[in-house]
């Protein structure tokens, strides 16, 4: 799925006045493509990932994700966006700790409404594919950091999205589990989707295929 | 997300959530307890003093005081509020007992009463002693609280009466002194009545045969009669009817009515209270569930993040609040239940105590589905606002990534 961003600016209420985020941003992205977004804290990657992901509308710019023109969707068409193009992959996972990993997985796919069997199947499946089928039935504290992002990766992919996007999905990993789950990430464009992976680790850029680099909310 | 869905999601955590959980259940159980205790206990009463104001015969009871005749009886029937018609006939009679205890003192004239007592339920007749003659007999009598009055005794002496004969003259006048027929009965019992003024209660075949040899006459007109409405709330009409056909009526229903309003002042303030202790179980709820909006931003984020809508989040909350809301109401209910037990128990010691009659606690299916449905729609209310709240949040902010 291409991204194409034109002139996207953004910014925040603070007590000192607003403050720019994001300034004249613009870049294009090929479908299935692997983009990893760099740039030091405050730079505006976490936004820009948001905007992409339809968590906050754009306020001013265009953003287009394949056919979706992102400032133009608003509640229910958005949410329907969030399922179904869109699969996010937190550094803080986003798991239900109260839920099993099967059920984190189904989670994506019950508010989209898929029926009851197929979502448990696909969950079993798509946890099988990051190697955790003898896991299923664990809650999130009882897995490792590794293991619950490699959860949080199948979840973000049972609705078949076309763009992952993926906020310091290393961040909270040991150099292991962190290479088990760039792997994963990696595998994603070969099945057409793309993939965006704001990072401030040099070795998960350097594994995409794109650099992006923010800095003061410009593109360098 | 289902409705389904959104309770296995809220069921997770409020499992997680045990102690908060519990705290708010008891708080709204406890309010669904003085709610349904305050109103078991108030509606006992009630009926305790109703049932006490129907001794003087139904509630639904009203007095004919002009002639009726056979068709008047029939025309009476067929009004659509009017469910019983009990004429009722009196004479004068001579008395003549077989026992100087029955002996009316000076003058032997008495009162007869006669009524149809095959449904003596419908008449304001209370047995103090003994039973009612049977609505064929033609020997059987019975003595009133008048007939007691004049021998000077009391209710306690009504007992040492039942059993004995008494002979009742009927008077017809003739070329010089009147002429006599006297016939004998025997006292099968004593009440108390408020019919028709009278001292003796018979059969209504024996004073129409007494009335037609006196009179000669063999068409019989009654003095009155006893009309009994459909319902309490139906009086008014079927005196309204009875009027429009030409008879003069009387009936306590505004005292009823009075009685019953101050009973239903009553049920509201106590509902009032229990109201009260809902209000703040209510407010209790949103306190919890506005905790866990708070607790759980992050999580309502990755929901949205993953695709909830608005809707789904709102659900899940409302879901928890249901929960609370069913639960707690289940089971102040049942408790409530319990404490009216324990409280009537206590005031039927104190009855007891002085000889009166118990009262009884029942738990009407009513009772239960206002408790609970009320506790549940309290809960909804309560918490409709934290849903909102939690659904309106702006998923990055939810989130919490700046």
């Amino acid at each position: 799925m291409a991204i194409c961003v034109r002139d996207l600016s953004h910014s925040y209420r603070s007590p000192d006045g607003p403050l720019q985020v994001l300034d004249q941003v613009s870049f294009e992205v090929a479908a299935a493509g692997y983009v990893a977004l760099t740039g030091p804290s405050g730079a505006g990657k976490t936004t820009l990932l948001s905007v992409l992901g339809g968590l906050e509308s754009p306020q001013r710019g265009q953003v287009w994700v394949g056919d979706d023109d992102v400032a133009t969707l608003d509640g229910d068409r958005l949410a329907r966006y969030r399922q179904r193009t869109v699969g996010f992959v937190f550094q803080h996972f986003g798991l239900l700790d109260t839920l099993s990993a099967v059920e984190n997985v189904e989670l994506a796919m019950t508010l989209s409404g898929a029926p009851r069997r197929a979502r448990r199947a696909r969950a079993l499946e798509l946890l099988a594919d990051v190697g955790l089928a003898g896991r299923r039935s664990h809650r999130p504290p009882e897995l490792s950091g590794g293991e619950r992002q490699r959860v949080a990766i199948a979840r973000a992919l049972a609705n078949e999205p076309r763009l992952v996007l993926a906020d310091e999905p290393t961040g909270n990993l040991d150099a292991a589990s962190a290479g088990l789950v760039l792997d994963l990430l990696e595998l994603l464009p070969a099945q057409g989707r793309t993939v965006v992976v704001v990072t401030h680790d040099a070795t998960v850029a350097a594994r995409a295929h794109v650099r992006l680099d923010l800095v003061g909310g410009r593109l360098r | 997300m289902g409705w389904s869905d959104a309770v296995q999601v809220a069921g997770r955590d409020v499992v997680r959530r045990r102690g908060r959980v519990a705290l708010t259940v008891m708080a709204v159980a406890l309010a669904a307890t003085l709610l349904t205790a305050l109103l078991l206990i108030a509606e006992t009463a009630r009926t305790r003093v109703l049932d006490q104001l129907a001794k003087g015969g139904p509630l639904a009871g009203i007095r004919v005081s002009s002639n009726v005749g056979d068709g008047d009886v029939t025309r009476m029937l067929a009004l659509p509020d009017v469910v019983a018609v009990l004429p009722l006939l009196t004479t004068e009679v001579l008395v003549a007992p077989s026992a100087a205890a029955l002996q009316v003192p000076g003058d032997a004239s008495i009162r007869l009463v006669g009524t149809d007592l095959r449904d003596p339920g419908k008449l304001p007749i209370t047995i103090l002693s003994g039973r009612l003659p049977l609505a064929g007999s033609s020997t059987e009598v019975a003595l009133t609280q008048s007939y007691l009055e004049r021998l000077g005794l009391t209710e306690k002496d009504a007992p040492g009466l039942v059993g004995g004969e008494v002979g009742l003259s009927s008077l017809r006048p003739g070329r010089g002194a009147p002429i006599t027929r006297w016939a004998r009965a025997k006292v099968v019992g004593v009440v108390a009545q408020e019919a028709a003024p009278g001292d003796v209660v018979a059969p209504l075949a024996m004073v129409e045969s007494a009335t037609s040899w006196a009179t000669g006459r063999t068409t019989v007109t009654y003095d009155g009669a006893f009309v009994v409405a459909a319902e309490l709330d139906r009086v008014a009409s079927a005196r309204q009817g009875l009027s429009e056909l030409g008879f003069t009526s009387s009936a306590p229903e505004n005292l009823i009515a009075s009685v019953q309003r101050y009973l239903r002042i009553v049920e509201i303030v106590l509902a009032s209270i229990g109201a009260i202790a809902l209000v703040i179980a209510g407010l209790g709820i949103a306190n919890a569930l506005f905790a866990s909006v708070r607790e759980r931003r992050r999580e309502i984020g990755v929901l949205k993040a993953i695709g909830a809508r608005d809707r789904d989040i709102r659900r899940i909350f409302l879901a928890e609040a249901t929960a609370f809301g069913v639960t707690g109401g289940l089971i102040g209910t049942l408790l409530g239940w319990g404490v009216s037990l324990v409280v009537g128990a206590v005031v039927n010691g104190y009855l007891a105590s002085y000889g009166l009659r118990r009262v009884q606690v029942e738990l009407p299916v009513v009772v239960v589905v206002a408790g609970v449905l009320g506790s549940t729609v309290l809960a909804l209310v309560a918490g409709t606002v934290p849903a909102v709240r939690a659904a309106r949040l702006p998923a990055r902010q939810a989130l919490g990534e700046a």
